[in-house]
């Protein structure tokens, strides 16, 4: 691997771990598409800061571009607070006009500026590690690789210093206000610094992966953890992770670094949402079924316990008038024998002193409606799960 | 429950003072001119019908809300000076309950407030949280995953929350919406508690015919300020008919 190789990986991996931070919170606050609208708008900016101080890499020229996502939130949140459009419509409007405008910039002036739309769509990670940063005739690494990694150091400071803030505004805004931390100061603080970021990691990456850098990974933490930190610890890994294995897919491919870390999240997203052990497809699928079988099973319990005469506790008479098919009341029949809830004497079923318990219970939890209870009380009696 | 009473009209200090406060929103305004004053240890309902502008009025005394005309202030001074006397239970639907948190991590938010910004609560403050979660029956789920919780048990979290808060003022915001009938017992017991403790506490409330029972102290809203002042001489067909726009019959036994 050559150094080349391994500060591009660096760099993108430090774009991922400063993009998940912001991220995590602005899925929890159901805010993506804003990252959308924020990673285009900057265009005007940048262009504009570009003019001013030629460098791409110039704090000015961050400051500019961070200002004009902010911008962009303000203009959003003003169109919406007319009550006349929802706030996808509000998004929709500004960030195409915000953007055509950067676009109309670079054309008029293409031959004065040197970025172009691909670039800026895609960016230009192998090319990173050429603009280099020296101070006193000395190379110190590649400029992106410390404007990011700079950015990166200010997010973890500002996580850190405000987690709890981030935290109980995200959660609830009217206690957040009541107890004195504005939800309006942190909203735009966290705005702050996702435009700050879109821009920096803008030059590496491109405004599209900026945006699957900061929601998919913090969508796939999600799904796989009920702990704030551990969400936020989640993100971070699996943005790394699909940063440097997107690095060797394009490596391998000969593609573009940018689509294909893009690629691999969407992959990594995909089999996570497949399988996530609470919330994933299958897990979720399993669980229903689960449920079904468990619910035909105190239906048939009650049955029973309200019948005393021969005919209504044959085993025919569940397929004849419970009109179950034949596998389902079979598959009740067995989950309720193999948790000894019922006994079968001449196809005759009669509850068993523990199945009767069991049902005289979840009556109770129904009638009293705490229906959550049965769950509760399901892991008391069963031997076997359904 | 008399002599609470007694106390609380003889008493000159006034918990909350509401003056001409006019709450708008997009210049449509949603309550008009109140004048409310609430004395200190009473047990208060806010009633009226839906869009009277009750949590609203909750809303813009917190400071969650800005209106456009009034003052409103706390023990004599203003709401921003006096942050720490106050808790708020919102309502329950306002958040979202999939949030990845744990309930005694909820529980912990209302000791934020004394805590200020960026310092982080500690072991006195999970002290703090663990016994409000005693407090209302929910210390079994302390570790428990907030969307995993009933309806009920969410609402107590809440209240658990605001206890955490030790204050002089409690604002809820229809606390029994939604809630089973034993965990509404359990709420009211402790609003009961509070004030024997000398607390106020004010309560958004929906079902008319528990104000006899769990309040002493009531207030009509509906955009305007009905009635305010003790249930047992306020609560009546007159102010409910008035309240409501339709001739209302809960009258109230002695």
């Amino acid at each position: 691997m050559s150094s080349a190789q391994l500060e591009i990986q660096l760099i993108a991996s430090i774009v991922a771990v400063a993009c998940a931070i912001p991220g995590t919170f602005l899925v929890l606050r159901k805010m993506a598409m804003i990252s959308d609208a924020i990673s285009h708008s900057i265009l005007p900016g940048i262009v504009v800061g570009f003019f001013i101080t030629q460098d791409l890499n110039s704090p000015l020229l961050i400051l500019l571009a961070a200002l004009t996502g902010v911008i962009t939130v303000a203009l959003v949140e003003r169109i919406q607070k007319t009550g006349l459009v929802k706030e996808d419509t509000a998004i929709g409007l500004v960030f195409p006009v915000l953007f055509s405008i950067g676009v109309i910039m670079i054309a008029k002036n293409a031959n004065d500026v040197h970025l172009d739309i691909d670039a800026v769509l895609l960016g230009e990670l192998a090319f990173a590690p050429f603009d280099r940063l020296t101070v006193g005739g000395t190379d110190i690494g590649p400029k992106s690789l410390w404007v990011i990694g700079t950015i990166l150091l200010i997010t973890i400071a500002l996580l850190i210093a405000f987690f709890k803030e981030l935290k109980v505004s995200t959660f609830d805004a009217g206690l957040s206000a009541s107890l004195g931390f504005s939800p309006i100061i942190i909203h735009y603080g966290l705005m702050t610094v996702a435009s700050v970021t879109t821009v920096g990691a803008f030059d590496a990456v491109g405004a599209i992966l900026v945006v699957a850098l900061m929601i998919a990974p913090a969508a796939c933490a999600y799904l796989l953890t009920t702990d704030l930190k551990k969400m936020l610890g989640l993100a971070i890994f699996f943005g790394v992770f699909s940063a440097i294995a997107g690095y060797w897919v394009a490596h391998w491919l000969d593609a573009s670094i940018a689509g294909s870390i893009t690629t691999t999240l969407g992959v990594v997203f995909f089999i996570i949402y497949l399988f996530a052990p609470s919330k994933g497809l299958i897990a979720v699928t399993y669980r229903e079924k689960q449920q079904r079988i468990e619910v035909s099973l105190l239906t048939f319990l009650l049955h029973l316990k309200n019948h005393s005469e021969e005919r209504e506790r044959h085993v025919n008479h569940l397929n004849e008038h419970i009109n179950w098919q034949k596998v389902r009341s079979k598959t009740v029949l067995d989950l309720a024998l193999k948790n000894n809830m019922i006994l079968i004497n001449n196809s005759i079923v009669s509850l068993t002193e523990k199945g009767d318990a069991f049902t005289s219970q979840a009556i109770n939890y129904i009638v009293t409606n705490e229906d959550a209870q049965i769950e509760d009380m399901k892991e008391d009696f069963f031997l076997f799960r359904g | 429950m008399d002599d609470n009473m007694k106390e609380s009209n003889a008493s000159t200090a006034f918990a909350v003072k509401v003056d001409d406060l006019t709450v708008a929103y997009n210049y449509k305004p949603v309550l008009w001119d109140i004048d409310l004053e609430i004395p200190e240890g009473v047990l208060m309902a806010i009633v009226g019908p839906n869009g009277a502008g009750k949590s609203t009025l909750i809303k813009a005394i917190l400071g969650i809300l800005k209106p456009i005309a009034g003052s409103v202030s706390i023990y004599g001074k203003p709401y921003k000076k006096q942050r720490s006397l106050v808790a708020y239970v919102p309502q329950k639907g306002s958040v979202d309950w999939d949030f990845p948190t744990i309930a005694l991590d909820v529980v912990m938010m209302g000791t934020y407030g004394s805590l200020g910004w960026i310092k982080r609560p500690g072991a006195k403050e999970k002290k703090a949280a663990l016994e409000a979660l005693e407090k209302v029956g929910m210390l079994p789920f302390k570790n428990r995953q907030i969307s995993q919780l009933s309806g009920g048990q969410q609402q107590r979290i809440f209240l658990a929350r605001a206890l955490v808060q030790d204050a002089s003022i409690y604002f809820m915001d229809e606390p029994f919406q939604g809630v089973d009938a034993t965990t509404e017992i359990a709420i009211i017991n402790i609003l009961k508690e509070l004030r024997k403790e000398g607390k106020t506490v004010v309560v958004v409330h929906h079902d008319l015919q528990t104000v006899p029972e769990y309040f002493d102290w009531v207030t009509f809203l509906n955009v305007k300020k009905i009635a305010t002042g003790p249930v047992k001489d306020i609560f009546n067909d007159d102010n409910l008919t008035k309240t409501y726009g339709i001739n209302y019959k809960v009258s109230v036994q002695k």
